[in-house]
């Protein structure tokens, strides 16, 4: 069943939560609400679930208008950040709860909880209430809850919020598969960027109660709306640059250490004006000093990064640029060194409003220099 | 840090043996009193050395005072069931009427539903002459006076207001995440209050009835004001026991620890939401 | 599962519609109530009426004029007289005990949460009861505090039978059944504080009268002005322990509100002035139950967020 939500609108006293939020997820697919805490995140799943009411704008499930049907009558699966297990029922009631409002016969019960159970690796603590339950079997106990009633919309609240890191890694691992097993659309709150990459076929990024964007996680992650999302997708942080680009007869391009670094020519109608340059770390390369767009840094400390090694360097200016290269490979850890640019995949941001500056495709040329 | 001195833990423990005589002695004395004749009560200078005797309990079961030149017929049993019986169906009214009204006070905030609770509680806090003379006009002319229905309607003015603010208290620690829940797997709105709302409260649901049975119990001024004889609790019947039976005062303390036995036994049994009930909600234990 | 298919429509069964929900739900709790709000709107009607049950044919309203004969009835200033000092004098002391108790009982001993319990008990004493129980031992015949009394030196103690020491019989019975109140609150109290300051000022060696003063008692301060506004409240409408015990009397050495008014309805029935009486402590006690409320809520927020 496919899932949409028209210029949805919810205050909370005087404090407006959500502004004209608009999604759609087709059948069968995963969106991933991605936004910081307080983004109103929770909010939208709570009216998606009816336990809310919006003030203005309307949530259709397979295009009906759901308007004032109760949350039992949804036909919806919900696994909340904290779990909100039943404390006074056992394990085995939780997850049955959605078997016995559908006044199944007590063989169909026992047989979808023991599949779920055997499924998610929860068999053995069946029998226990919430209380006794580690965290890790409270979030499988949660999500077996709200996958058991077969939900054709699934509604997960940043279910691995709570959880050790051990046990995110496996279910990041699990949950893809789990949830295209279900063949649910589903709704996926997060606040990490990672887990919004690897769950989403879409993500739609809110911030203070607005969707800021939605696309792919590729084109989230290559094109940032705004300077925010660039920010927040990426780990180390991306590398911001104030710079003017210029243009001359070899094509568009801005200056960095007085080195020039050549920007895609999409870029021509950004001439002149006061812009943020975006540049990934693993865009920054440390290089020889011979080499001809060389920028003299010094590197000014070294973090090493699961598979990363981060290196934060300082140009002759005092501007800090974060350098990401895989671990392993030849690199500075401290002192001075060169490092280069590589644009390709540069964005720019106008400085006033943060916004993107996309590129004129038009004036798209053969790709910019790659130093 | 200053050490805690001898001279203070003397001065401490005469402090504290001097609050546990006071608050203690009358109820030992009244205590030791019921097993007494009225001879050994009348001696002087009093003693705690008598011979034990349970004739006091044994008339007042058996409702039956004998007296030097006659015998008395009193009705102390029945004021004790009467306080039973006020005391137990007007908790369960209040509890049936007040636990839904404490649920809708705590989830489903609506128009003016503070205002009414302000309201609700501020008859805690009026006079009760105020309304219970007026209402023994109405009573008469309605045909309520003097009936357990009347008293039943009456007490909900001090039973209400501590349950619906008690249970409103416990209705609101429950995370509403879990309540949705179980909406959202399917059950509808009563089944959740049900099986959800009501198990979850459950311990303060019934320490507001266990708190709310003493209140009733130790009431006295309604039932003073709109019960005969044959209707009247124990607080109000000992008075009247005290003015009939005048100097039998063996029976008189046995009938007062009758009286105060339950309150006692819950109490000791519901200490642990005492705090809680006293003040309301607004302080925990 | 297997029944919805993707075209069937979400089943709308009939439902209350939730708007009306909570009116539902709390409504038999408001009509009962209800039924007790008339009765008050009759006192107010009352309170302007010269109305007197043995003459009802000369019922009248005479509006305001029961509240100006006060002005000039010397029986209404001794009301107002004896309820004021009946409030001041119980909560007074049982303040100061209730408080002392409170301290000596602080730490979390297994003996002290015994001793605490058993102070209880006097709370769980209906007072009418606790006022037969006190009646008992002051009986000038055989009453143990009055042989106590004369141990002393003082010679036929007429307790609550004289007009001189009637006072401070219902106030001493008072304070039996209603300090453990107070002192159960400031103990939750006391107990509920942070450690921190208390554990700072006894490395530094700060003396234990100046934190008493200076951390405890200001940190304290919103329980113990609950529990004294609880009690005032209380206590300005006392009327089991003064009717138990001697109905008001001697003469009209304890006619407090509510018994004057008990005994103007139903000896003098004398309903206008009864009503008008009740009106003015109406008014008094509304007035500190609006502070108390206030307090009250602030304290039950405060509990609720630690739960």
């Amino acid at each position: 069943m496919s899932l949409e939500l028209h210029d949805i609108s919810k205050s909370f006293k005087d404090d407006k939560v959500l502004d004209g939020v608009s999604l759609s997820v087709p059948e069968g697919k995963t969106l991933v609400l991605f936004g910081p805490s307080g983004a109103g995140k929770t909010v939208l799943l709570r009216l998606i679930a009816g336990v809310i009411e919006p003030d203005a704008g309307h949530v259709e499930i397979a295009g009906r208008n759901v308007d004032g049907v109760e949350p039992e009558d949804r036909n919806i699966g919900m696994a909340f950040q904290n779990f909100a297990l039943f404390p006074h029922m056992d394990a085995h009631a939780n997850i049955a709860s959605p078997l016995t409002a559908q006044k199944q016969g007590k063989s169909a019960i026992e047989a979808g909880v023991q599949s779920l159970a055997r499924l998610l690796k929860i068999e053995h603590v069946l029998g226990h209430k919430p209380k006794e339950l580690s965290n890790g079997q409270k979030q499988r106990t949660a999500l077996a809850r709200a996958l058991a009633g077969k939900p054709k919309v699934l509604l997960l609240d940043d279910p691995l919020r709570n959880v050790d890191a051990k046990l995110r890694f496996e279910m990041r691992l699990e949950l893809p598969r789990l949830l295209s097993d279900q063949n649910a659309t589903v709704v996926y709150v997060t606040q990490d960027y990672k887990e919004a990459m690897a769950f989403g076929d879409e993500i739609a990024v809110i911030n203070g109660g607005v969707i800021q964007q939605i696309g792919t996680p590729e084109q989230i992650y290559l094109s940032p709306a705004n300077v925010e999302i660039a920010r927040l997708f990426g780990d180390p942080v991306i590398n911001f640059l104030d710079v003017t680009p210029q243009e001359d007869r070899d094509g568009v391009f801005a200056m960095i250490s007085d080195k020039r670094v050549n920007l895609d020519a999409g870029h021509k109608h950004a001439v002149g004006q006061d812009c943020v340059l975006g540049i990934r770390p693993e865009s920054v390369l440390f290089v020889a000093e011979d080499h001809i767009r060389a920028v003299p840094v010094t590197v000014e400390a070294e973090t090493p990064l699961n598979e990363k090694t981060v290196n934060l360097c300082l140009t002759a200016r005092g501007r800090e640029i974060m350098a990401s290269r895989p671990s392993g490979t030849p690199g500075p850890a401290t002192g001075p060194a060169f490092v280069t640019i590589d644009a390709s995949h540069a964005v720019l941001f106008d400085k006033q409003s943060g916004a993107l500056i996309p590129q004129d495709e038009s004036a798209a040329l053969p790709k910019g220099e790659v130093a | 840090m200053q050490s805690v001195s001898t001279l203070e833990r003397v001065l401490r423990g005469i402090a504290i043996t001097v609050i546990i005589l006071f608050f203690m002695f009358p109820i030992l004395w009244i205590f030791l009193m019921s097993f007494q004749t009225n001879e050994t009560i009348l001696r002087v200078p009093p003693s705690i050395f008598f011979e034990p005797t349970l004739v006091n309990y044994k008339a007042l079961i058996s409702g039956r005072l004998e007296g030097s030149t006659a015998t008395l017929e009193i009705a102390f049993m029945s004021n004790l069931y009467n306080s039973l019986f006020l005391s137990v169906t007007s908790v369960t009214v209040g509890l049936l009427l007040g636990v839904p009204a404490a649920y809708a006070f705590a989830r489903l905030k609506f128009r003016g539903s503070e205002d009414i609770a302000f309201t609700l509680l501020s008859f805690r806090f009026a006079p009760p002459l105020l309304v219970l003379l007026p209402l023994t006009i109405y009573f008469q002319q309605i045909g309520l006076a003097d009936t357990y229905v009347g008293l039943i309607w009456v007490y909900q003015l001090i039973v209400l207001p501590l349950i619906l603010w008690i249970v409103r208290g416990y209705f609101e620690d429950i995370p509403a995440d879990i309540e949705y829940a179980y909406r959202i797997a399917g059950h509808g709105f009563w089944a959740t209050f049900r099986r959800i709302a009501l198990p979850l409260a459950g311990p303060g649901i019934a320490a507001a009835g266990l708190l709310a049975f003493i209140f009733a119990w130790n009431n006295f001024i309604f039932a003073l004001v709109l019960a005969s004889a044959d209707k009247q609790p124990v607080t109000v019947g000992a008075l009247a026991f005290i003015t009939a039976s005048g100097i039998n005062y063996g029976q008189i303390a046995a009938g007062i620890i009758l009286s105060i036995a339950p309150t006692f036994a819950l109490a000791l049994y519901a200490q642990r939401y005492l705090v809680e009930g006293l003040s309301l909600g607004a302080v925990k234990g | 599962m297997t029944t919805a298919t993707a075209g069937d429509p979400p089943k709308r069964t009939f439902k209350i519609s939730k708007r009306y929900l909570p009116y539902l739900l709390s409504l038999p709790a408001l009509l009962t109530c209800i039924g007790i709000l008339i009765p008050f709107f009759t006192a107010v009607a009352y309170s302007l009426q010269r109305y007197r049950l043995s003459q009802p044919w000369a019922r009248e309203y005479n509006w305001g004029a029961n509240y100006l004969n006060f002005l000039s009835d010397p029986s209404f200033w001794n009301t107002l007289k004896v309820s004021l000092t009946y409030a001041f004098l119980t909560v007074g002391i049982e303040l100061l005990l209730g408080l002392g108790i409170a301290l000596l009982l602080q730490k979390r001993t297994r003996f002290n949460n015994f001793v605490s319990i058993m102070l209880l008990m006097p709370l769980m004493t209906a007072p009418a009861l606790a006022s037969l129980m006190w009646k008992l031992m002051t009986n000038p015949g055989f009453g143990i505090l009055s042989y106590f009394a004369e141990l002393l030196g003082i010679e036929d103690m007429r307790w609550a039978s004289d007009p001189s020491t009637a006072m401070l019989t219902v106030v001493i019975v008072d304070v039996w059944v209603y300090t453990p109140f107070i002192m159960i609150l400031l103990l939750a109290g006391l107990r509920s504080l942070p450690r921190q300051p208390f554990e700072a000022a006894e490395l530094d060696g700060v003396p234990r009268l100046f934190v008493f003063w200076r951390i405890t008692l200001p940190m304290l301060t919103p329980f113990l002005l609950t529990a004294t506004l609880f009690r005032v409240i209380e206590s300005i409408q006392q009327f089991d322990i003064i009717y138990a015990m001697t109905q008001g009397g001697p003469g009209d050495t304890l006619t407090v509100f509510q018994v004057e008014a008990y005994l103007n309805f139903f000896q003098s029935t004398n309903v206008g002035r009864s009503a008008a009486l009740l009106m003015i402590l109406w008014a008094i006690t509304y007035f500190l139950s609006s502070v108390f409320i206030k307090n009250w809520l602030r304290l039950r927020e405060r509990a609720r967020g630690e739960a």
